[in-house]
């Protein structure tokens, strides 16, 4: 069977990607490294708001929770991360589990339901701030070693090694998307998005159903939650949970195209990319001119979502006709 | 036909020329040297974020002290990053630093970017000299490539309830009882671990009977305030940012609480010029033991009239003084290191002794772990609208006020 379009640019993008260490310096790796953790996380977010239609505002609880759960487990008992994945996913599925029991069984719709993850994220927050054992306010710091070896095992390592770690995640979050999207929970998950009410006089488990997309959302978004843990050593309660993360997390998916297989991809890479490139242009303004990144960032969101309302992505998709393929 | 030995190949002639286009070049002052390749140093700072009013005013201590380094012998070339006050840019931006050619890296001011970058640092065999970040993990990670010329929080914590000691036996008046009022931050937290760690080893004649712990970021602090007065204790301490200072300070002028006084161990906040020029005369007579700017220093002499005069508005602290010495220290090391091979440059680091010094203290030096433990902490009172150090004697230009007058007396 001859391969359809979409799979064969994956491919190659997929071949691009795997070479990139090879053709470009540290910097470019830690910049594509930075692309492909806001792609797994905004691949991650989609899953409960761009196909089951629930608007999560505190997806850096899940983040959090996963890097504290890995990180201190191998602080303390040397645990390798990726047993800390496992156990930061299924600490992350429970509370996600949680919230999503208060929120669909008391019939907390919308924007409440955004503002109560807000408040278990805020709160979250909060108490890892003073919770002595993971290092309080002050910090859990991981050991940092010269990085002449890397060891897959313990996720200590050159820049390239954490590159090809979460290339391998990424991939591995969309080939569930994808599986998912074309399963019967799929289709769930889109009909509830499109009309909950009709979907649930169509006999589906409404329940369910939206308890399975936030509860595979907090577990995936923890996973990528170790991978920071192990990648940047340092863990702050203050800048792990925070309210910005969350937003920055989001905003990938919303740009790139909610709903969509490959839009959180792009979204996320032209976030990213365009972030590094105003910081080199305000540079040469010189100092005197610090805000003018945030500005034109600012301007440059407005701007894409004044244009692309639905996101870059279904745009792109049908010119270059892939709109009719499942990948997109 | 032009004889040579067979010991000595070159002929006697080029010989001799060659010895003396040696001796030429051996001759030539180190700074025309390192005039022709200058260090590289990549600085951090958060100069956009919310930490951006401090990492510009540490930008000033780079930018200002350039010219007075270069006065004397210094030379080095600025490669300036904004860390946009985040852990995660400030990683990029040192590793982009690096990759474009920094010879050493400096910064960060807070702590968790300081962490971000020693990383990048000692993975990548780059020297950091650290201007400001107090958190005492920094320098026990037993990283190679990291030196700190600011003073862990237990320093600070230490050598302010020392100096507090001195102010009531030198004022006469000692306080039973005190409360203490702290921000619940890294810093703010590891400061109450120090303070409470003191209390009993440095048998301070006070006791602590509120501990008050609020969120640097609050935008009312009247209920703190209020449980504060309501305990009714002789003393205030305070571990402040800059924001809350100030609103603490008017809620308290507000509900009429009155104090002996109001004294930071250690913390910024009181002595800045926005907290003087916010509150006016309830400013004065705050208390904020903290190194600062010996008023002896012949570097002070250079450099405080140069800043005044270019920044009539900002205030003349220590973000740019630290920054100051971190980017001097930088440049000292490359000088007797004579190369820019990380290797020579850190071990140029880890023998650092630069005597004379804008701050109080003794000479910057690096322990094994890369901290400096010169720093000496003084009394800076504000006193009509400027912090000036009043303890101990040997640095003091006036007499410290303690208990103080009323608000109702200002």
């Amino acid at each position: 069977m001859a391969m359809g379009r979409a799979t064969r640019m994956l491919i190659g993008l997929m071949v691009a990607l795997l070479l990139a260490p090879f053709i470009g310096n540290d910097y470019l790796v830690s910049v594509l490294i930075l692309c492909l953790f806001n792609a797994y996380l905004a691949q991650a977010w989609n899953i409960m708001m761009g196909f089951a239609g629930q608007l999560s505002l505190g997806h850096a609880l899940y983040v959090g929770l996963g890097a504290y759960a890995g990180g201190a487990l191998f602080f303390h008992y040397g645990t390798p991360p990726w047993i800390g994945m496992i156990v930061g996913a299924a600490i992350a599925a429970l509370v996600g589990g949680v919230i999503g029991f208060l929120g669909f069984r008391f019939g907390v719709k919308g924007v409440y339901f955004a503002l109560l993850t807000i408040a278990f994220a805020e709160f979250t927050r909060i108490l890892f701030d003073h919770f002595t054992w993971v290092g309080g306010s002050s910090g859990l710091y991981l050991p940092v070693v010269r990085a002449d070896h890397d060891n897959l095992l313990l996720l200590r390592g050159r820049p390239a090694m954490f590159y090809y770690v979460i290339l391998g995640l990424s991939a591995a979050v969309f080939l569930i998307c994808h599986r998912i999207l074309g399963s019967r929970l799929g289709y769930y998950w889109r009909a509830i998005r499109e009309d909950q009410d009709a979907a649930q006089a169509l006999g589906i488990d409404t329940f369910k159903a939206k308890m399975a997309a936030v509860m595979l959302s907090a577990a995936l978004t923890a996973v990528g939650g170790v991978f920071y843990a192990f990648y940047t050593n340092t863990l702050y309660a203050e800048s792990a949970f925070a309210m910005h993360r969350s937003i920055e997390l989001i905003l990938g998916a919303i740009i790139g195209g909610m709903g969509t297989l490959f839009g959180p991809i792009l979204g996320a890479f032209l976030l990213t990319l365009l972030g590094e490139l105003l910081t080199r242009l305000a540079e040469n303004f010189g100092h005197g001119f610090e805000g003018v990144k945030q500005i034109g960032y600012g301007l440059i969101l407005l701007v894409i979502i004044a244009l692309r309302r639905e996101g870059v992505w279904p745009r792109l998709a049908k010119r270059l006709g892939l709109d009719g393929e499942k990948a997109s | 036909m032009t004889r040579t030995s067979t010991l000595f190949p070159l002929g006697r002639r080029t010989l001799l020329k060659s010895a003396a286009a040696g001796a030429a070049l051996a001759a030539l002052p180190m700074r025309r040297l390192h005039a022709a390749a200058p260090l590289k140093l990549g600085v951090l700072l958060p100069r956009s974020g919310f930490l951006a009013l401090i990492g510009q005013a540490c930008q000033r201590g780079v930018d200002m002290g350039l010219p007075v380094l270069k006065d004397m012998g210094y030379d080095i070339e600025v490669m300036n990053a904004d860390t946009e006050s985040s852990p995660d840019v400030g990683r990029t931006q040192a590793e982009k630093l690096i990759r474009e050619g920094a010879q050493m890296l400096m910064g960060t001011f807070d702590s968790a970017t300081t962490m971000s970058v020693a990383q990048v640092a000692e993975q990548k065999g780059i020297p950091f000299v650290v201007n400001i970040a107090s958190d005492p993990k920094i320098t026990e990670q037993g990283y190679k490539y990291t030196f700190r010329v600011f003073p862990t929080s237990p320093q600070l914590g230490a050598g302010g309830m020392g100096l507090m000691k001195t102010l009531f036996a030198q004022t006469g008046t000692t306080p039973k009882t005190a409360v203490f009022m702290h921000v619940n931050d890294s810093f703010g937290m590891s400061m109450l671990a120090g303070v409470n760690a003191l209390m009993p080893k440095l048998e301070m004649p006070f006791k602590i009977v509120e501990t008050i712990a609020y969120d640097p970021r609050a935008k009312d602090l009247s209920i703190e305030v209020a449980k504060a007065k309501a305990a009714k204790a002789d003393m205030h301490m305070v571990v402040t940012r800059l924001n809350d200072a100030i609103l603490m300070v008017r809620e308290m002028v507000k509900q009429q609480y009155e104090t002996q006084g109001i004294i930071s161990p250690g913390s910024p906040g009181m002595y800045e010029r926005q907290f003087a020029k916010t509150l006016g005369k309830y400013a004065d007579y705050c208390v904020t033991n903290i190194p600062w700017f010996d008023p002896r220093s012949d570097l002070n002499k250079e450099l405080e009239p140069r800043f005044t005069k270019a920044f009539p508005d900002e205030t003349y602290d220590i973000n740019f003084g630290f920054t100051f010495e971190a980017v001097l220290v930088a440049a000292d090391a490359y000088k007797r290191a004579g190369s820019a091979n990380p290797q020579a440059l850190t071990e140029a680091l880890r023998k650092t002794s630069i005597a004379k010094r804008l701050l109080t203290g003794t000479a910057i030096a690096f322990d094994e772990k890369g901290q400096n433990n010169g720093n000496q902490v003084v009394a800076v009172q504000n006193r009509d609208g400027k912090p000036q150090v009043v303890l101990p004697d040997q640095f003091a230009v006036m007499k410290p006020v303690y208990p103080v007058p009323a608000w109702s007396k200002r």
